[in-house]
């Protein structure tokens, strides 16, 4: 008999459904297996509908690697790493680019994406030096700007379909390495400098980097494999926490360095993009630095499967930002990079509150890469100006098809700027 | 030359903290008589009004009226490296345009921090007619504040001829507070009229939370739909006020 009520309660697996179904995959889309289930049975009924590809019958593949590379999180800090290759030769870049993929379809991503063999070794994330053998190639390749002609074998024919998730982009078949050799590879300057400097922090060479005009999904390859920061500190990082990490980290130093103290922009703007039975709607209002992202699941779509009605999440923060784990996960920082980016582009400050609307169409998690693409796509298009707030919702109440006060009732923002007064108004 | 010292160190720390719920930079006027410091936050919605006459000090010493822009969070770093029964002495060393801390105590720690562009910015008192006021503990109203966090981000305060009322809707859960007269927390209230006004939580308990360790007593001054006014007493005519506009919910 348990008769401690604490412990009881941990035990009370009710505590944690009480959320509802619907509330509980929107937290946890496919990464912590909130429902207690041994496998995401969304992801894993997804995969039953992908038809596979010709399994791959070789245990040797040679191909030219984007590059890629993969850092698992199971086991951390012993996690699996390895390359990605695939059985082709030549520029191959575009199967690990994110930033070339906004207009492909589905199948085409899904396409060039289970084209990548993934081989697998154990290392420890602190001490990737005691895998002579794999790692090291594994970081020369990774640095490289150019396709690297890479060769693997394998302890047996790689296996496994297609790994989705929410936050890394679709994985294809994988295998146990047992050898790697990887043809020469070519590097930048800034890269390699970034490299050798073990007195640099991560986070400043991540941002020289990216002023330097690298590609997020390049820097954020390097930085998994442990390529930056003090000497002695250095660690591989599981690829799904660097590609948060590296948003996280370039939109706080370009919100603190190039948009706070700027000038604020005069008047209410709206872009919008649409990708994949996603809609996008950007508002900037006319304030100091803040930020909302808000997702509205339509029933149907992958997180929210038995629903009958749209389930809404999101969070935000204010002028000096958040000290915790955005709720809804790696998005959030996603989408604040592409605002960030665009705010200190235009020099210029504002508030951003950013909402997606997700339609049935869209059909399986592709990774947070979609909504970073797609932010920063929407402010290519052509803005829409309001001089006044209440225009500026009621043009998008036209662009959505949830009700604008349900957006309106999710968003912290929207209300703060619909019903908190100013100051100065009583001067 | 300026140059100020306070025998307990707590007293200036205290002070900084309550500006900084509000501010990250402030540009204080400093004159012969003392140091004042009127700012909104970044987002416009809150006000202090700091007012340290000259005989707050232990020493105060200035030669000339001038305004002194600090990082406030930095600042604030320093000062709570300060225990209770040390000195603190600030001063601006002219040349360098360097503010210096030092913390007598046990030992001696001079640390030194720049000083910022200052910001010339007038800001008025809000015109507010106020309709009803209240005098309460700042402990209770802190308690009272903490209360009706835990259900909603937002308040509504009344006050009446007995008694502050504080009600708070959340998604799930419902609070209302009642302080009044015979209340230990209560001290007095006068009303023109009865007035209810809504405000955002966020602030409130920040701003609560670091004032109540500046003063004892607090006044409430709301009228309907209008900015509220919290006045922290503080010791020798020293003030600490703060205005924090409205929410207008349409519902």
């Amino acid at each position: 008999m348990i008769n401690k009520s604490e412990v009881a309660g941990d035990l009370n697996i009710d505590s944690y459904t009480t959320l509802g179904v619907k509330a509980t995959c929107l937290a946890c889309r496919g990464g912590r297996l909130l429902c207690g289930k041994f496998q995401c049975p969304i992801l894993l009924r997804l995969y039953s509908f992908l038809k596979v590809k010709d399994v791959f019958h070789s245990k040797r593949v040679f191909g030219s690697s984007p590059p890629g590379a993969f850092v698992g999180r199971m086991g951390y800090p012993h996690v699996y790493a390895g390359p990605l290759v695939p059985p082709v030769v030549g520029d191959t870049s575009l199967f690990n680019m994110p930033e070339k993929w906004l207009g492909k379809s589905v199948d085409e991503i899904v396409d060039f994406r289970t084209n990548l063999i993934r081989g697998k070794f154990i290392v420890n994330v602190k001490k990737p030096s005691k895998n002579q053998r794999f790692a090291r190639t594994l970081l020369e390749m990774a640095l490289s700007k150019a396709s690297v002609d890479t060769e693997l074998t394998f302890r047996k024919n790689p296996r496994g379909g297609f790994l989705l998730d929410n936050t890394l982009q679709p994985m294809g078949p994988s295998g146990m390495l047992t050898g790697m050799t990887a043809g020469a590879s070519k590097t930048d300057f800034v890269v390699e400098k970034a490299y050798a400097d073990g007195d640099l922090k991560a986070e400043d060479a991540v941002l020289d980097l990216y002023l330097n005009g690298l590609p997020v999904s390049r820097i954020q390859r390097v930085f998994s494999l442990g390529a930056f920061g003090l000497k002695e500190r250095r660690r591989m990082v599981p690829t799904r926490w660097s590609i948060t990490a590296i948003d996280s980290i370039l939109s706080r130093r370009l919100i603190e360095d190039k948009v706070k103290g700027k000038r604020m922009i005069n008047e209410h703007r709206v872009y919008e993009f649409n990708y994949l039975g996603n809609r996008f709607v950007i508002l900037l209002i006319p304030s100091s630095w803040r930020y909302e992202w808000i997702e509205a699941w339509y029933p149907g779509t992958t997180w929210n499967p038995q629903g009958r009605r749209v389930s809404m999440g999101g969070d935000w923060e204010g002028y000096n930002g958040r000290t915790t784990y955005a709720s809804i996960g790696g998005c959030y920082y996603s989408v604040r990079l592409a605002a960030a980016e665009f705010l200190s582009q235009e020099n210029r400050q504002a508030g951003v509150i950013a909402m997606r609307e997700i339609h049935p169409s869209f059909t399986m998690p592709l990774g947070v890469w979609i909504n970073r693409e797609s932010i920063r796509a929407a402010f290519k298009q052509k803005m829409r100006k309001f001089d006044t707030l209440r225009e500026a919702i009621s043009y998008i109440k036209s662009r959505f098809t949830i009700a604008m006060d349900a957006w309106i009732e999710a968003s912290s923002l929207l209300k703060d700027a619909l019903y908190q007064e100013r100051i100065i108004k009583y001067f | 030359m300026f140059r100020i010292r306070v025998t307990d160190a707590m007293l200036l720390r205290d002070m900084i903290t309550a500006i900084s719920t509000l501010l990250d930079e402030a540009t204080f006027d400093i004159s012969t008589g003392g140091i004042k410091l009127r700012a909104m936050d970044p987002s416009r919605v809150a006000m202090v009004d700091f007012e340290w006459p000259k005989k707050i000090f232990d020493e105060y010493v200035c030669s000339e009226t001038m305004k002194l822009c600090l990082n406030i969070s930095e600042l604030l770093k320093l000062l709570k490296r300060a225990r209770r029964e040390e000195s603190v002495e600030l001063s601006l060393e002219e040349k360098t345009n360097r503010l210096q801390i030092t913390i007598k105590g046990k030992y001696l720690r001079t640390f030194n921090m720049p000083t910022l562009e200052p910001i010339e910015e007038e800001v008025p008192i809000p015109k507010v007619t106020f309709n009803a006021k209240a005098e309460i503990t700042t402990e209770g109203l802190r308690q009272a504040i903490e209360d009706v966090s835990l259900v909603s981000d937002h308040v509504r305060i009344e006050i009446d001829d007995e008694k502050i009322t504080m009600r708070a809707t959340g998604d799930l859960m419902g609070a209302t507070i009642e302080l009044k007269k015979g209340d230990v927390a209560f001290l007095g209230v006068e009303t023109k009229e009865v007035s209810i006004a809504n405000f955002s939580l966020s602030y409130l308990v920040e701003i609560i939370k670091a004032a109540a360790a500046t003063s004892e007593i607090a006044t409430m001054e709301i009228s309907t739909d209008m900015p509220i006014r919290l006045d922290f007493k503080q010791q020798q005519e020293g003030k600490l006020s703060f205005y924090l506009a409205p929410r207008i919910d349409v519902e």
